[in-house]
């Protein structure tokens, strides 16, 4: 589980989160929608420990990631795929997914090669298996990112807006991907514009403003009359969304 | 005027000599100087201002002051203080510090010129410190710094010439033996010069192999 409790994160003066509390068990799709500067973004980066948090804790599976000992283990249990993508530049796409494996799991090389194949033929990018990142288009490398991320093996997979450097082509190959593996029972915190595809995929839907969370409920519930858009801020995003 | 170099034949074993001692030194010095210039533009760019501020110092002092009087330093300075070291070794430390300062500051642009999401990435997959420096960090940083920093060694080389000074009879050593020997300057010093020039251009088109190696992804944008 990851536990959020009373985060609090300032950027020079401005506070950016303000005592967010979630939980996240295994096997929920959380997705995470508010406009841009509500804190979506840094609070995915306060889970795996990108940001240092300025109050409160945040523990993945009981490991504390303020604590850097524990954040090693919170790191092995989460994996982050990227609205950029960062991917390696100077690794082929196989290479990207065995780096991990290998340094950090210490799988053997043979096992983390013939993995990391399989896992780009569940992408689609057996053909491009061996392809630089530079070589391959925008849907391909967030593809790439994708299976980087599940190449090990973790219990949640972190999402930072995935699709949004994406053109809608490149966007449907991505979300069609990630479906799948809501159908598959990956665990996910979704951060994204993609409201529609939000509906469909999560379990849960937690609406931030200004770094605060102000809804936090199951997705039908969500997307209720009665329920989340009673809210009037949720009720004018979503309309802000759906004209967009 | 007359231009015979056949006049040098009988000394052609002195002139070997000669560049093979350069072409050793080189080697190390090159070696030295990348591998000290990695060590300190990874302390200029850490997150620790002490490391930083030493870095800058260190760049600060080799690159500010002739290199000749480094080397003399090093060879008759230290031995004052009970610390003899050889010609050979002194030069090759020499070259090596000095070269560093240089080699250092064109790596440190390489790392600064990373996208920090890729580091970012590198880091919560879990890489250890030292895995991200070596696995990430240098070799991207490799890719945008490998022609500046050939540069920087072709001028080691043209350096390297200093270390006749300290009684090291590398190329230009042997070359003013040569030439006090037979009186022909001439013949001399065109040969010294044709050395040289072979050596620098042998090192240039291997950094731009290394680089096309380098950037193989995107080799057709870049070469």
């Amino acid at each position: 589980m990851i536990k959020i409790e009373g985060v609090r994160k300032v950027f020079n003066g401005v506070t950016v989160l303000d005592h967010i509390d979630l939980k996240v068990e295994k096997g929920e799709v959380v997705s995470i929608l508010g406009s841009s500067g509500s804190g979506k973004s840094t609070l995915l980066r306060c889970i795996n420990g990108l940001e240092k948090l300025d109050g409160g804790s945040i523990s993945v599976d009981g490991f504390d990631v303020a604590r850097p000992k524990e954040l090693a283990e919170a790191r092995k249990r989460s994996a982050t795929v990227f609205q950029l993508f960062n991917l390696y530049p100077h690794m082929t796409a196989v290479q990207n997914l065995m780096l991990a494996p290998v340094e950090v799991l210490k799988v053997p090389k043979a096992k983390a090669e013939a993995d990391a194949r399989a896992l780009l033929a569940s992408v689609g990018l057996s053909e491009r298996a061996d392809a630089y990142p530079a070589q391959l288009s925008g849907g391909q490398r967030q593809r790439v990112g994708i299976a980087r991320a599940l190449a090990v093996n973790p219990s949640y997979l972190l999402l930072d807006e995935v699709t949004s450097a994406l053109d809608p082509e490149m966007t449907a190959e991505v979300l069609r991907i990630l479906a799948r593996l809501a159908d598959e029972g990956t665990t996910m915190v979704f951060v994204t514009h993609e409201v529609e595809f939000a509906r469909t995929i999560s379990s849960r839907v937690v609406f931030l403003e200004k770094g605060r969370l102000l809804v936090d409920l199951p997705t039908t519930e969500f997307f209720a009359d009665d329920g989340g858009l009673a809210n009037p801020r949720v009720r004018q995003f979503l309309s802000n969304m759906s004209k967009g | 005027m007359q231009f015979d170099l056949t006049v040098l034949l009988p000394h052609l074993g002195v002139l070997r000599d000669g560049a093979i001692l350069t072409a050793q030194a080189c080697a190390l010095a090159l070696a030295g100087s990348v591998v000290t210039g990695a060590l300190v533009a990874m302390a200029s760019t850490s997150a620790s201002k002490p490391l930083r501020r030493a870095a800058d110092i260190y760049v600060d002092i080799f690159r500010n002051v002739p290199f000749i009087v480094q080397m003399f330093f090093f060879y008759f300075g230290l031995p004052v203080l009970g610390l003899y070291i050889d010609a050979f070794t002194t030069g090759v430390v020499a070259l090596s510090i000095a070269g560093g300062a240089f080699t250092s500051n064109v790596i440190r642009s390489g790392i600064l010129a990373i996208d920090p999401g890729v580091i970012e990435a590198a880091q919560v997959f879990g890489l250890h410190k030292r895995t991200v420096f070596l696995k990430i960090v240098m070799p991207i940083a490799l890719r945008t710094s490998i022609r500046p920093l050939g540069a920087v060694l072709v001028n080691l080389i043209l350096t390297s010439s200093i270390l006749s000074t300290i009684t090291l009879n590398e190329l230009t050593g042997s070359a003013k033996i040569v030439a006090s020997d037979t009186f022909r300057p001439f013949e001399v010093y065109f040969v010294l010069l044709v050395v040289y020039a072979v050596l620098t251009w042998s090192v240039s088109l291997a950094i731009g192999a290394l680089h096309r190696r380098l950037n193989r992804d995107i080799v057709e944008v870049v070469s």
